[in-house]
């Protein structure tokens, strides 16, 4: 997986690329969101476009990501979630504990506003 | 002491280190493109390879490098068979809790063998010889 990241109205976006499935994944995902956490920003969107497939262990690492932001007192939304990934959301039931958008634009646009 | 992957024939046998997870990925991944299976199929059953190859390095293995996870796939006409075998403590999926009730939904692990129950057709799991778990999968292709 790789990993970039840019900013978007004062909201990091990370773009990961590639599957999410263990190992190094795991630190690259986390480390970013702390980074970015420890500087103040707070809010992130996790744009999944690019990313083909994630087993159990990405799906850990993004409820990992989720807790670092809310107990900076951030958000953390997803964007461009794929079928399939959508499909491993529905199975777990983490499409009630996630908020996903159609669109990194909206995404970025609902912080703030809940 | 196995110091990286081990392929022969549709078997690959990796010591107990979970960067190594990618080249089960790509193993499993390139032997299923050679029969033109649909994405989506070959997507979950790489998924599910993963994910019991991922539990065999950690839970299994204590990822012990001394000790081996072998994933193994049988490729028939009308549906794929992987086996997977650790050489670690033995796995009771009894044990595992609820991913989906609602005190486990934030819990970081135990979502696995879950998932893998939904996306494959059958999950069986027994005592591997000498200790250790064997964990067959089949998925239907026709």
């Amino acid at each position: 997986m790789k990993l970039n990241s840019r900013e978007q109205n004062g909201v990091i976006v990370l773009e990961p690329k590639g599957k999410i499935m263990g190992g190094p994944d795991a630190t690259i995902l986390k480390e970013a969101i702390r980074d970015h956490v420890n500087q103040n920003a707070k809010n992130v969107v996790i744009d999944l476009k690019e990313v083909d497939w994630m087993n159990s262990t990405g799906l850990g690492i993004m409820i990992s990501c989720l807790k670092t932001v809310r107990e900076a007192g951030g958000e953390m939304k997803l964007s461009n979630v794929t079928d399939k990934i959508k499909s491993l959301l529905t199975i777990t039931k983490l499409i009630t504990v996630f908020d996903a958008y159609n669109s990194t634009d909206e995404a970025v646009a609902s912080i703030g506003k809940q | 002491m196995l110091n990286k992957p081990e392929i022969q024939q549709n078997r690959i046998t990796i010591p107990s280190d979970p960067a190594l997870i990618r080249e089960v990925d790509e193993f499993v991944e390139s032997r299923l493109r050679e029969r033109h299976l649909a994405d989506t199929l070959i997507a979950d059953i790489a998924i599910c390879a993963t994910e019991i190859v991922n539990n065999g390095i950690n839970h299994g293995n204590k990822r012990d490098l001394n000790k081996t996870v072998t994933l193994e796939l049988k490729l028939d006409p009308e549906q794929v068979v992987i086996v997977v075998t650790d050489q670690g403590i033995s796995f009771d999926p009894q044990r595992v809790e609820d991913p989906v009730a609602p005190r486990n939904l934030l819990r970081e692990v135990g979502r696995g063998i879950f998932i893998v129950k939904h996306l494959m057709d059958t999950v069986e799991i027994d005592r591997a010889e000498g200790g250790g778990t064997v964990v067959t999968l089949t998925k239907k292709i026709a």
